[in-house]
């Protein structure tokens, strides 16, 4: 009888250790990589909370789309190129590259070029064992028309959302930290070359320099890796000497209460404060210089 | 002896009727939100209102917002109103830029032209809430 008292406490306590599910296969294999790269001493909780704010690079494609930018391919990082990246540490910034240039394909409408970004991210995904996240035929359906685009847009951002949480709950956040990185990265490439291309639009080179918000984030997500990854660490320190001309550039703002009216059910705010960067040309063409010489070690 | 298995047994049982009660599904409720984007907007990202049956009374993101773009955020959960979920946005320093919790009325969505860019914070909370539980969608445009 003491026995069975002793299994059946044995049982309750096995499940009120996890109140909400048992773990999984995938789950118990994900927390057992973790142990081999060793976690970093930060919570994932708390480096969850920051990925989640870096913005979507499609804003910045859709903001040279609006800016009526003409759609550049050579911007982009050639998907042949995919036979470059060899480690996981590679793979995964390419696959935030890659992503970044399929969405600019995006909303260019440039379903042909998508296609060839779209076979890069899936070969890339699968290597990183999260290529059940793209089903692929239904893209490819979808690219084929560009009528699709929203649908396109939609169904793709959704699997990069899809990917993070995924990474993040397996306790693969590094991999999912060089993915934004990458693709952050290579969005801040497309809008120097833009910029570089265009030098009289004030709004490109702003843009540049909003970025400085962005960098302080990205920044912070590779510093918790550094102490266990030597290729991170290498990468930081690049980042790092990025971030410090980032620094030169000063965002004042002012505040202002909004004020608001309701439409249609919806609160339309009206946000009246404002802001302003102060930033020199040379501050713009030593990022732009810096931006190039990341881009060409992270691609080659 | 007896006795005691019975109890312990009774409050297991509790405890897992407890949690499939309490279990949130949230996809459906954002699958919902997505297509009320307004026509324009893109998807940005989608966020789970999960107060886990109450015991949480507030559940929080924050994104980067960028000046110039024009961000909607829209709740969603299985009824017409927002079964008490109030979203309220904060600007980097905590100041309360909007609340969908206005002038006596809770209205399920937000629109916002940012003038500055900078990390905002996306707060739900939930006020006489039934199931406390729902889907959220941020979408853009420029």
């Amino acid at each position: 009888m003491k026995n069975t008292l002793i299994g059946f406490i044995g049982i309750i306590f096995l499940f009120a250790c996890d109140s909400k599910k048992k773990p999984s296969a995938d789950e118990i294999s994900g927390v057992l990589d973790s142990v081999k790269i060793e976690e970093p001493a930060i919570s994932e909780e708390v480096i969850s909370d920051i990925i989640q704010q870096i913005p979507s690079p499609l804003e910045i494609s859709s903001l040279l789309k609006e800016a009526e930018t003409k759609y550049d391919k050579s911007h982009l990082n050639d998907p042949e190129n995919i036979s470059n990246y060899n480690s996981n540490f590679k793979k995964a910034l390419a696959l935030g590259v890659y992503g970044t240039d399929l969405g600019y394909t995006n909303i260019y409408g440039q379903n042909q070029d998508a296609l060839f970004y779209l076979n890069a991210i899936k070969s890339l995904a699968d290597d990183l064992s999260i290529g059940q996240f793209f089903d692929i035929g239904t893209i490819k359906r979808l690219a084929t028309n560009s009528k699709n685009l929203d649908s396109l847009l939609l169904i793709t951002t959704k699997n990069f959302n899809s990917i993070n949480a995924y990474l993040q709950s397996q306790k693969r956040s590094n991999l999912s930290v060089l993915l934004l990185s990458g693709g952050w990265l290579e969005a801040l490439y497309i809008v120097s070359q833009v910029s570089e291309k265009n030098p009289n639009n004030q709004q490109l080179k702003e843009t540049i320099g909003e970025q400085k918000i962005i960098m302080d984030n990205v920044a912070l997500l590779l510093s918790f890796y550094t102490d266990n990854d030597p290729n991170i660490k290498d990468l930081a320190e690049h980042f790092s000497q990025l971030q410090a001309e980032f620094n030169k550039i000063e965002i004042k703002t002012v505040y202002r209460e909004p004020t608001y009216e309701v439409v249609d059910g919806m609160l339309v705010v009206k946000d009246n404060s404002s802001s302003e960067i102060i930033m020199t040309d040379e501050n713009i063409d030593s990022i732009r210089k810096m931006v190039y010489e990341i881009r060409n070690k992270i691609i080659n | 002896m007896k006795k005691l298995i019975f109890a312990l047994g009774i409050i297991f049982v509790t405890s897992s009727i407890n949690q499939v009660v309490a279990q949130c599904n949230t996809d459906q409720y954002i699958e919902a939100c997505i297509p009320k984007l307004q026509e324009g907007f893109t998807f940005l990202k989608s966020y789970n209102i999960d107060g886990a049956g109450g015991s949480k009374n507030k559940v929080e993101y924050s994104y980067v917002f960028t000046k110039g773009a024009t961000y909607q955020i829209l709740i969603c959960n299985g009824g017409q109103g927002t079964d008490g979920i109030v979203l309220t946005l904060y600007d980097s320093n905590r100041k309360q830029v909007a609340s969908t919790k206005y002038e006596g009325s809770t209205l399920s969505a937000i629109a916002f032209p940012c003038q500055v860019t900078g990390i905002y914070y996306i707060t739900y909370t939930f006020e006489n809430s039934t199931n406390y539980c729902g889907g959220s969608v941020l979408g853009f445009k420029r």
